[in-house]
Formats: C-alpha cells, sequence, structure tokens
C-alpha cells in the first residue's frame, strides 16, 4: 500500500505538462505504480478538457482568437490526407527489466520507455550505485541503488529532492518508505536514508548538488556532485 | 433489426442535433472517424474542436502561427489515429485535450535542439499503436468492434434500438426521429442517451 503521494500541485502539472522533465518522470513513475494518483490524474484530465472544451467558454475569447482563423482551408488539407495505421510502430512488449549487480527488477511503464537513457552504473559511497537518468532539462534525474544495511550521510539539498521508491525499502528519521511511495524535501530538511535488512532501487529528481552536514562526512562534500551529475 | 455493419453506417449525413461537447456524440463521431473516415463527422468535431483548440493555443504561446500549428497537428492525429480513441479510458475531449499537451510539450522543446530531450509520448504514450499494458486488450479490430455493437444493439430495449438505428444508421438528425416517430424530441435524447449508456456497460461487461 503506497502511503506518500506527489501533492495534487505535482499531480496537476504533470496532466498540464508544467514540471520540470526529471520530476514529470517522477510523477509519471509514481502514477504508473499508484493506482490511486491514476484516478487522480483522469479526473484532472476531465476538469482540464472540460474547461478548455465546454460549452460554456466564454464566446468573445473565442472570437478573438478566431478573427484570422481560416479553418476551412486547414479541415481541407487535413482531410485531403488517407489516414494509414503505421503497423510497424506496433511493438511488441517493452523491454522492462532492469539488471544490476545480478539483480533484477521491472521497470515501471514510463521508465520503461525511457529505457535508452539510462547511463552506466557507478559505485558512490559504500555500496551505494547511481546511474543517471539522461532527459535534458537543468534538473537531474538518477537511480540509486542502496544495498541492504547501507546508510547516506546525513545531508541537506540546497534545492529540492524528490525521492521515489522503486523497489525495496529504506527509512530515514521520520518514516519508512516502499514500493511506490513519493518523498519531497525541499531545502531545509535534514535527512539520513538507510536500508535495513532489504535492499533499495530509487529514482531521484535533484535540483541541486547535495550538502552532507555532519561530522566527517562533510568531508563528502567535494563529492557530492558525484550525486548530482 | 438488421445488422449494423460499418458499410451502413455512412450516406446520410450526420446532423443530429447533439453537439460534439456531449461525450457520447463525440465519441460516436470518432468511431465514425476510425471505421469509415467519414469526413462528415470529422468537420463536425473539428468545427467545435479547432476554433477552441486554438484559444488554448493561443493562450500557451502568445503566437499566432504557433497556435495554429499546434490546432493543426493537433487535429491531424484526430483525423489519422481516431482509432485509438479508447472510450473507456475518457471522453473524447479528454482524448483530445491530451493529445494537444503533449504537441504543446514537444513545441517547448522543439526549438532548444538539446541532445537527450525527453518527448512527450515516452511520458503520456496517448498515440501509442500499441497496448500499453497487457490487461488492456481492448484494442479490438474495428470489422470486430461493429459485429460486436451490432450484437448488442439486439439487445437493446426496442424503442431505444429504433431510435439508434434511425440516428446512427440512417443518419437522421435526432429532429426528424422525432418527427418520424411522432414523439417529442426530448424523449429521442433521453432514448439516445440511455441507449449509448447500455451499449458502453454492455461493452464494458465484456472486458
Ligand atoms: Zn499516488
Amino acid at each position: 500500500m503506497i502511503k506518500f503521494h506527489p501533492n495534487e500541485e505535482h499531480l496537476f502539472h504533470y496532466v498540464t505538462g508544467d514540471l520540470s522533465p526529471a520530476m514529470l518522470m517522477m510523477v509519471g513513475t509514481h502514477v504508473d505504480m499508484c493506482p490511486h494518483c491514476q484516478t487522480q490524474v483522469r479526473d484532472m484530465e476531465n476538469t482540464v478538457a472540460n474547461k478548455l472544451f465546454g460549452q460554456e467558454q466564454a464566446p468573445k475569447e473565442l472570437f478573438a482568437a478566431n478573427d484570422s482563423f481560416n479553418g476551412d482551408a486547414m479541415l481541407q488539407q487535413i482531410m485531403s490526407q488517407t489516414p494509414a495505421r503505421d503497423e510497424s510502430r506496433i511493438t511488441g512488449l517493452l523491454a522492462d527489466e532492469l539488471v544490476l549487480e545480478g539483480k533484477r527488477f521491472k521497470l515501471p511503464a514510463t521508465l520503461a520507455r525511457s529505457q535508452h537513457r539510462i547511463g552506466e552504473w557507478h559505485k558512490l559511497i559504500g555500496q551505494m550505485w547511481r546511474a543517471p537518468v539522461q532527459i535534458g532539462g537543468e534538473d537531474v534525474l538518477t537511480f540509486i541503488y542502496m544495498d541492504k544495511g547501507t546508510r547516506v550521510p546525513e545531508h541537506t539539498h540546497k534545492g529540492r529532492e524528490a525521492t521515489l521508491v522503486v523497489n525495496g525499502v529504506f527509512n530515514d528519521e521520520t518514516a519508512e518508505y516502499r514500493d511506490g511511495d513519493f518523498v519531497f524535501l525541499d531545502g531545509s530538511v535534514k535527512h539520513t536514508p538507510e536500508t535495513r535488512d532489504e535492499d533499495c532501487l530509487t529514482l531521484a529528481a535533484l535540483d541541486a548538488p547535495m550538502q552532507f552536514t555532519s561530522g566527517l562526512s562533510r568531508l563528502l562534500n567535494p563529492f557530492s556532485s558525484l550525486f548530482f551529475k | 433489426m438488421q445488422t449494423v455493419t460499418a458499410t451502413q453506417l455512412k450516406r446520410k449525413p450526420m446532423t443530429s442535433s447533439a453537439q460534439p461537447d456531449d461525450p457520447d456524440h463525440a465519441a460516436a463521431l470518432l468511431a465514425l472517424v476510425a471505421t469509415e473516415q467519414s469526413r462528415q463527422a470529422f468537420s463536425e468535431l473539428f468545427s467545435y474542436f479547432a476554433p477552441r483548440l486554438k484559444a488554448y493555443a493561443t493562450r500557451q504561446f502568445g503566437n499566432e502561427q504557433t497556435a495554429m500549428d499546434l490546432v493543426q497537428e493537433t487535429m491531424t492525429n484526430v483525423w489519422n489515429k481516431a482509432h485509438l480513441f479508447k472510450p473507456d479510458r475518457g471522453s473524447a475531449s479528454t482524448w483530445i485535450f491530451t493529445i494537444a499537451r503533449n504537441i504543446r510539450f514537444d513545441f517547448l522543446r522543439k526549438n532548444k535542439h538539446r541532445q537527450h530531450d525527453l518527448s512527450a509520448d515516452e511520458l503520456w504514450p496517448v498515440l501509442a499503436e500499441q497496448n500499453d499494458s497487457l490487461d488492456d486488450d481492448y484494442a479490438l479490430d474495428d470489422d470486430l468492434l461493429m459485429q460486436q455493437l451490432a450484437g448488442y444493439c439486439e439487445l437493446l430495449p426496442k424503442a431505444q434500438r429504433i431510435v439508434i438505428e434511425l440516428i446512427y444508421v440512417e443518419g437522421k438528425s435526432q429532429q426528424e426521429v422525432a418527427d418520424a416517430l411522432g414523439i417529442p424530441l426530448g424523449t429521442v435524447k433521453s432514448r439516445t442517451r440511455l441507449a449509448l449508456q447500455k451499449l458502453r456497460e454492455l461493452i464494458h461487461s465484456d472486458d
């Protein structure tokens, strides 16, 4: 049972396409995994569509937008095409598995469609690995894999961090997060994620490098760019 | 009742008084575009949706030419890909909105020519020819769908079946049906609505 969801604003802007590419991927992947948010998304799509295309749209605005709209020419041009079904685009099943360290993970549909964007895995520290997902845009999307019994040194973010559990479980000071859980933190929150008896594959979106805040791990700050890019 | 086949569903212009903002009517128009490239049905969809799309696109881009491009590309997809509309997933206007949303997303990135840029159909596979999940085997062959629909029509109460037949097979307007049967227009409308609702339930119960 998923306990942590993107907030309503994230979902709405996922529907309208007004989030950064990294956040769109994060929210889209959560929606793949979460029947509750799938319903929300459909409702929001309907609401937006009704607002845009409802009969009650102010006629004034419609006329203003269509002063010089030569609809007929466009209509004829479109209908002069013969709809052809592009059977070649009917693809079979997507390759939807990620293999790491001999373990296999099933990817939700959004990630499976973007599998060609997943870069090489690099070992970070201890039993942590990361692989970038190259999607363009300013912010960064990355897989982070933690083997069981792994702790990320306490850190904050200058910007915001969103984390989604793709498979497994991790804990921080406040809660336990499992498959599908979506955690959104702003720069003010310090946290120390760790795994215990299970490993954990997460997807993270960061819009600024991590800052390690405690004791010796501050020495890691020069390497924080490893997490970031 | 005679069998409703794709070939019978054309002929007379469909000039029913329903507007494309009636979800059932819009879905029926899309089905006609999908099965037989009905120009009549598409024109009706176009005259309703194109100006509204233009208003949306103008707000988004503030640029006349780009707005027109979005309208054209969206409506071209409606013409070419009507068979991908799945009534069980949402209304026709929702489907058209998601197509426009995707095109806008790609337009906003197109001019930047950056490597690796995410494309809208990776995020929202609105127009993917495949089923994106295995439990969705709704993508029936059109002929099969039409045969099935004809079978379902047999299951409608006689009064509703006659109305559906006159409107969707013979292409009469709702007013013409009312005149022909000597019943009030409101009754024709409610029978049509009930019948389409029933058909939808029958289709879904077969999943
Ligand atoms: Zn959710």
